[in-house]
């Protein structure tokens, strides 16, 4: 999960050490940053998630949560 | 025959004589957007590449790029313009709805009046799907000598106050010289097409189709065009390594025997990720946006007559080309060009 992480926190713009679950996305996740996470995951899992259910994300385990469920799919 | 990818298709007998870009001379920074968008100018930078791009003065049509480029094209490789037996235009921005531009381009250019003329709209794929046409259009033996002129003006159908548009397109127009060449000259080519991305990169307003209280484009100017990047990164990522690994084996040359990867210059961070995606070599992935914008169905001759004008006029070289984008329509192409003798870009007076 680290790498994803390290991802995350540099597209949300805190430390790695406050990427946790509960951490909510807040403002700073807008449109770039959606796009930013597409490619992160494309990365980290190769898997393509659709924009509008990361849109919809609140929180970093609302993201963790859908890889998941894409994983499964 | 179709692949994975798309329509697979191979020419022989086709070449490419030279390529010429035209830009029109006004620059705009990115400075001059702090204003408007403030910390958002970098931002959007960081993601897009672009510093600063050509735009189009009020009067200047898509035809003046074109005919600049074309003019010096023709000079430069001495043909003369009545030598010419066809000229395809391909871009999202005519001059008119109609008449074709091809039409006006054959007129201004002094070519026969039994010359081949006719549009294509396409955007970023039309790089891909014009050379795939003019080449079988040569191929049939019907034409020995054809011009195809891609280009855009994008910034006028850019809504100044929408950042996602308004600083990462840019204006160009490039004309490219084929004629009849010989056995060797072999070129393969996959298209394709996903309509069900229309709506995600589209100008609606529409004569035909009134689109006024579609939920999509609330608030918006019609005229303006719509992108919704997420969406359109979201097809790349799924479309775009395929086809470059499609394109490779199709034509059955190493991947280290090319030269150069030519990709539309969409946007930077997307480039750099498709190109790690598909395993490329950075540096054989030119990347010219951050001086010229995505300027749409001119962004791989623009490449050509920028970053690897060298390297094409030292010598033959093998080149992949890959477009994507508007419709969906997609198309690359696998070819040796070069030497040209002609291969540059001009600042349209």
């Amino acid at each position: 999960m680290s790498e994803f992480y390290e991802g995350l926190a540099e597209i949300l713009e805190v430390d790695t050490a406050e990427v946790k679950p509960e951490l909510t996305l807040g403002e700073s996740w807008d449109s770039l940053a959606i796009v930013s996470t597409i490619a992160l995951i494309d990365d980290v899992y190769d898997i393509q998630v659709r924009p509008e259910k990361l849109a919809d994300c609140e929180t970093v385990g609302d993201v963790e949560k859908l890889v998941a469920a894409e994983q499964g799919a | 025959m179709h692949g994975k990818t798309g329509q697979q298709a191979q020419t022989r007998g086709a070449r490419i004589a030279g390529v010429v870009s035209a830009l029109p001379p006004k620059v705009i920074e990115n400075d001059s957007f702090v204003e408007r968008f403030g910390d958002g100018v970098a931002e959007v930078t960081k993601m897009t590449g672009v510093k600063s791009r050509h735009v189009a003065e009020d009067g200047v049509a898509t035809s003046d790029l074109c005919f600049a480029a074309g003019q010096r094209l023709l000079e430069g490789l001495g043909w003369e313009p009545e030598s010419v037996d066809g000229i395809i235009f391909i871009s999202q921005s005519p001059d008119y709805p109609l008449p074709a531009t091809a039409c006006l381009l054959q007129q201004r250019f002094g070519m026969r009046t039994t010359t081949v003329a006719f549009d294509v709209n396409l955007g970023c794929s039309a790089y891909p799907y014009g050379l795939w046409l003019a080449m079988s259009l040569i191929q049939t033996g019907a034409l020995n000598r054809v011009l195809i002129a891609v280009g855009d003006i994008n910034t006028r159908a850019n809504d100044p106050l929408d950042r996602s548009v308004a600083m990462l397109f840019g204006d160009c127009g490039a004309v490219t010289a084929l004629e009849a060449g010989d056995e060797n000259d072999v070129a393969h080519f996959l298209l394709g097409t996903d309509g069900r991305g229309g709506d995600n990169l589209i100008v609606p307003a529409s004569r035909h189709r009134d689109r006024t209280g579609d939920e999509r484009f609330a608030g918006r100017n019609l005229d303006m065009v719509y992108m919704d990047g997420a969406e359109i990164f979201n097809f790349t990522l799924k479309a775009v390594p395929a086809l470059v690994r499609e394109t490779i084996e199709l034509a059955g040359v190493p991947q280290e025997d090319y030269a150069s990867f030519l990709f539309h210059q969409a946007n930077t961070f997307m480039l750099n990720h498709l190109a790690k995606k598909a395993k490329l070599p950075k540096d054989k992935v030119p990347i010219n946006m951050d001086r010229y914008g995505n300027t749409s169905s001119a962004t791989i001759p623009l490449v050509m007559t920028t970053d690897v004008a060298d390297l094409l006029k030292s010598g033959r070289q093998r080149i992949a080309m890959f477009g994507f984008g508007v419709g969906y329509s997609w198309g690359s192409a696998s070819l040796e060009i070069g030497p040209l003798k002609v291969c540059e870009t001009v600042i349209a007076s």
